[in-house]
């Protein structure tokens, strides 16, 4: 949780860009853009904008420069700046604004989802395949159906400008925004600070970040920790694009009006709302890897290295939300949740796959006031390399990387194994040695490899009844999750389930006097095993009429099969994660 | 647009520190009155402390209105219960439809500012059942009096009053993390034989139907500070019971200026309670203006309120029953008027006669409407109680005593425990010197559990209330205690274990035990 530059060791970013970069976002100041950047125009922009502009003409004309992309919302006069520096390819001609790709321009023209819980109810298979951007545009706080919501979640500045609400349309909320600034402000000016509201199934909570309220109202049961929690990643993402360095406009102007400056990242954050129904990453705080062999991981991690070596910050291989490998230069750590805000953003941002690109980064947990600058490049539909430097006009020389890293990466074999193992899947319960006896000491398989059918002790799921479980190495910060097999087998399944871990999770680490250290639950939906020790955190969902001792026991041997395979599921030494 | 209008612009800048300095504060205000601006005052019913600028309790009611009204947007079928801040704790009670019911608790001003907020609100809802049983709904009083003195005045008494039995020194305690293995708004029941269970029967036939009424009499025998039996309803049982235990039993007479039954803290520190009461008592007595309109701390002047739950006011006559002057004389006599209150399932009021014998405490209920004669009457029904069953009550006093464990009758060793059967209004549990060996850690690991369990079966309730949804949970806290929640078929168990192995086999296997041996029959009533 270091987020003081000083003590990271890495090299400091510069103020002078932080600045820069503020200046730019507040449009007071356009003329300290930094050169061989292009600035696309936008409708709303102040004239001198343009002028600027005019002045910054990139010197470079074999490659074309990257390019701060300024997207407006089609047929929208809304203002809004973009982040991403797209680079176009070889010999392709630049993008207008409006093909920048944006998945939330594609989402706010209007509700693609018909259903009140349209998010948080669907039926989907693939994570990639709900609506992302905006939904329900048309609704607002007087509509039925807005009320009936199960999630809200509302960002909005101190003097009560709305920022960003996940259903409706801000503007049309600003009254109920000046509502909740009225509440937040009241407990203030008692001195003192609102957590949260609770009337029946539903639960209101409060973040205050500075000059920036975030607040939830929910009904879906989760506890007030987990939905902090929630807010605080929602903040960080936030943070992601903007930098804390955005309370500074607050400071000179309290009536300032962030929502344009998060114009066209609907998606982000749309996309980041929904993986807290389906990612155990939001609450357990550790990222998962994709499954891989041992030497094809450590072929790929050789490679990153090489590159953090020439001064990149962080080299980042991902597939999905899944690391493929990890390479911090020395004494660089990256925070899980920073992996998870990083990775949101670039999965959710359509242009991120249209084209390599460059873009200014925050990560909070890392230096929450300046910027890193991303390349990012996907090397198939899936797999997305992601090189952090401090440097602004590191375009090129991330540019060498990349495409020193892809031949490598595509000689080794490694993009197939990638996509083999995606085909594959990760650890099924089915798969679960009975006996772990028989396992110990042999060479262990690619967890899918030789499955040998259902266990005999349960017609669904693994032994004893086990449907599914999370293994959470402490000191790796990672996790393992099994794949979700029969009879959890939909997507509302899993959201459930998900809800019942983060239940167990916070129940478990109680801020006063956790984390425990076993715990047994049993409702009419599972038991729930869950076991901390030094080294790790395993959660367990077996059949609500498991037996109890088959249960434990089973555990005992779904912690021997994730250290048997450890050296596929988990990465290890890329690089120092401490802090 | 939504709420938060004049109150919030008028208390702006007011700090709810300066307003309670003791920590805590109690609001009861009517939401359908005072909807002009400038008359919000009169929406007020009760403010403790009472000293509290107008502005401040205004202040107050402008945050608990505004979020009532804004968590109706959302869940207008379910009321605002908490809002939780880092300072303060606001607990809800909508006590009767539109009136409100408001704890607020400084947290920095408790040691041990860890608790369940369904305990505070069990606070909230048992001020107000037992003010529903003495003197019927605040409806009803508003209705009687629109200009609510009526109400102001018998809620000022009644709360000040119930607000003596949470006091320590000049600090009401409130029901911490410490009392998580305990119950408030239930019942403990005595155990007993199945030949003592036919010899009490037996006994109550003949109190509820006495020779030449009509009408059945209701009754209540406790013994010591257990229940015996009752023909009541479970909820007027479990009002009646606390009323007793408070005021009546043997216990509360002896040692009236010291004992909170509910408070494990409380007992040792008795002493300390004997200034409080009077300095209360002082300020009762003192001259109070009459008007609501004058300032904070004038409270109004009454000479007609019964006061049931003021302290050292019962004591016991030479013929067995208990007297009080609380409800006043009778016109022309110097004569105590016999107290009555409400039952709540018959809407019936009835006289409240109570006899003791040694441990054992009899209340007989006698309907108001069954006797025409009034005092007299009364008379007539204690002379042939004392005829009829005085004898038997010796006997069943005798053996019941005789087979008494003592204070530590429940106490099962090796285990820390709550049993609570909340269709019933009944729990048992370990013996307050008991849990208080428990170390610190323990108690707030099973206070947070139970918290979780109060949630779950909240959402039950909303989602089905037929529906009673079977749980367990068992967990092995940092400190190597087990916490266990049980809830099987409407019953809960609760339960600390702090030398157990651990396995967590050996933990499900001790609870097996403990609900083999002791949990059939512990709830019977019959």
């Amino acid at each position: 949780m270091d987020s003081d530059p000083d003590t990271n060791g890495a090299p400091e970013p510069q103020l002078s860009e932080d600045e820069l970069r503020l200046s730019y976002l507040s449009l007071e100041d356009s003329r300290h853009v930094p050169q061989g950047v292009r600035l696309e125009r936008n409708g709303s922009l102040p004239a001198d904008f343009y002028d600027a502009r005019e002045d910054i003409k990139p010197d470079d004309v074999e490659a074309s420069p990257p390019r701060m992309v300024t997207g407006g919302r089609e047929g929208s006069s809304k203002g809004k700046i973009g982040l991403i520096e797209g680079l176009e390819m070889d010999g392709e001609a630049p993008p207008s604004p409006s093909s920048s790709g944006y998945a939330g321009e594609r989402g706010s023209s209007g509700g693609s989802s018909g259903t009140v819980e349209a998010a948080d109810g669907g039926e989907r298979v693939l994570h990639d395949d709900w609506d992302k951007g905006k939904q329900r545009i048309d609704e607002d706080d007087t509509s039925a159906s807005w009320r009936k919501r199960k999630k809200h979640f509302f960002v909005l500045s101190h003097s009560g400008k709305p920022i960003f609400s996940r259903y409706g349309d801000e503007h049309k909320l600003a009254g109920f925004s000046a509502t909740l600034q009225a509440i937040i402000s009241f407990v203030e000016n008692g001195g003192d600070r609102i957590k949260f509201v609770r009337a029946g199934r539903h639960q209101v909570v409060f973040l205050v970040k500075g000059p920036i309220y975030l607040v939830c109202i929910s009904c879906t049961e989760e506890p007030y920790e987990a939905l902090r929690g929630q807010l605080e990643l929602l903040y960080g993402q936030i943070l992601v694009i903007l930098t804390k360095s955005i309370d500074r406009c607050f400071v000179k102007n309290p009536k300032f009006d962030m929502a344009p400056l998060l114009g066209g990242t609907d998606a982000v954050f749309s996309s980041l709302i929904h993986s807290f129904g389906w990612n155990p990453a939001t609450f357990l705080h550790a990222y998962t890897c994709l499954p891989l062999a041992y030497s094809t991981r450590q072929a790929a991690v050789a490679i990153l290295q090489d590159v953090a070596d020439s001064g990149v910050l962080f080299a980042i291989l991902m597939c999905r939300h899944k690391v493929v490998s990890l390479v911090g230069a020395q004494k660089a750590s990256l925070h899980p949740d920073d992996m998870l805000l990083l990775s949101n953003f670039i999965l959710s941002t359509e242009s991120f796959r249209t084209s390599e690109a460059f873009s200014p980064i925050c990560l909070p947990h890392y230096n929450s006031m300046a910027f890193l600058y991303a390349y990012v490049h996907y090397l198939d539909v899936d797999t997305y390399l992601a090189l952090l430097s401090t440097n602004s006009e590191g375009f090129y020389h991330l540019k060498e990387c990349r495409i020193q890293i892809e031949s490598v990466l595509v000689k080794s074999n490694v993009l197939c194994e990638v996509q083999k193992s995606i085909l594959d899947g990760g650890l099924h319960v089915e798969d679960l040695p009975v006996d772990s006896s028989l396992r110990s000491g042999l060479p262990c398989p690619h967890p899918s490899q030789g499955r040998a059918g259902p266990s005999s002790m349960s017609d669904i799921g693994g032994p004893a009844g086990l449907w599914h479980f999370i293994y959470r190495s402490i000191n790796l910060d990672q996790y393992v999750s099994s794949e979700f097999s029969s009879p959890l087998n939909s997507s509302r399944l899993h959201k459930r389930l998900y809800r019942a871990y983060q239940k167990l999770y916070v129940s478990m680490h109680d801020r006063q006097i956790g984390p425990h250290k076993t715990q047994f639950r049993r409702d009419e939906n599972y038991v729930l095993l869950c076991w901390i020790t030094q080294d790790f955190e395993l959660y367990a969902a077996f059949d609500p009429l498991a037996d109890k001792a088959l249960a434990i026991k089973t555990c005992n041997r779904v912690c021997q099969w994730v250290r048997d395979l450890e050296n596929e599921i988990f990465l290890f030494g890329g690089s120092p994660f401490s802090w | 647009m939504y709420f938060l209008g004049d109150y919030t612009e008028r208390s702006m800048g007011l700090s709810s520190a300066n307003i309670a300095n003791e920590g805590i504060q109690f609001c009861i205000f009517d939401s359908r009155r005072g909807q002009h601006e400038g008359q919000e005052l009169d929406k007020i019913l009760f403010f403790y402390p009472s000293e509290c600028p107008y502005s401040s309790q205004l202040s107050v009611i402008g945050l608990c209105e505004g979020i009532i009204t804004f968590t109706r947007i959302f869940s207008p079928e379910a009321a605002c219960e908490v809002i939780e801040a880092e300072r303060h704790s606001h607990v809800f009670y909508e006590a009767e439809p539109d009136i409100w019911m408001i704890m607020v608790v400084e947290k920095s001003k408790y040691a041990e500012s860890v608790w369940r907020s369904e305990a505070l609100r069990g606070v909230l809802k048992e001020i107000h059942s037992l003010f529903v049983m003495f003197h019927g709904s605040l409806k009803t009083l508003i209705d009687k009096q629109p200009s609510g003195e009526f109400a102001r005045t018998h809620l000022y008494y009644f709360f000040t009053d119930y607000l003596t039995d949470f006091t320590i020194g000049k600090k009401i305690q409130l029901p911490s993390f410490r009392e998580c293995l305990k119950e408030r708004g239930t019942v403990q029941m005595l155990t007993i034989s199945r030949d003592m269970a036919i010899e009490i029967q037996s006994l109550v036939t003949v109190l509820g139907s006495p020779s030449g009424a009509n009408t059945i009499y209701n009754s209540l025998i406790l013994f010591q500070d257990l229940l015996v039996s009752t023909t009541l309803s479970p909820d007027d049982t479990a009002n009646l019971f606390a009323y007793c235990v408070m005021r009546l039993s043997p216990h509360a007479l002896s040692s009236s200026l010291s004992v909170n039954s509910w408070s494990y803290i409380r007992k040792s520190k008795s002493a300390s309670n004997v200034s409080t009461v009077s300095a209360v008592c002082a300020a009762l007595d003192g001259s109070h203006g009459t008007s609501h309109d004058a300032s904070p701390g004038e409270q109004p002047r009454t000479v007609n309120v019964p006061r049931p739950l003021q302290r050292d006011k019962w004591s016991k006559g030479g013929d067995g029953f208990l007297v009080t002057d609380v409800w006043g004389v009778e016109v022309g006599t110097s004569l105590p008027r016999t107290p009555t209150l409400w039952l709540q399932q018959t809407h019936e009021r009835t006289y409240l006669c109570v006899y003791q014998y040694k441990n054992l405490t009899i209340v007989l209920l006698i309907p108001v409407s069954s006797l025409i004669n009034g005092e007299q009457g009364i008379a007539l029904v204690k002379n042939q109680l004392l005829e009829n069953v005085s004898q038997k009550i010796v006997n069943i006093e005798e053996k019941l005593s005789r087979g008494w464990g003592g204070e530590n009758a429940y106490h099962v060793s090796g285990y820390r425990y709550l049993l609570l059967d909340g269709d019933r209004n009944i729990s048992r549990a370990s013996p307050p010197a008991k849990v208080t060996t428990l170390s610190k850690d323990s108690l707030l690991a099973l206070n947070k559990l139970r918290e979780e369990v109060d949630l779950e079966k909240k959402r039950t309730m909303l989602d089905n209330p037929e529906h009673e949804k079977d749980f367990e949970a068992c967990i092995r806290a940092k400190n190597n205690a087990w916490v266990i929640a049980k809830i099987s078929r409407g019953r809960e168990l609760y339960m600390a274990l702090e030398k157990a192995s651990e396995t967590l086999m050996f933990a499900s296997d001790a609870v097996e035990k403990f609900s083999n041996r002791y949990c059939e029959g512990a709830f019977s009533l019959d």
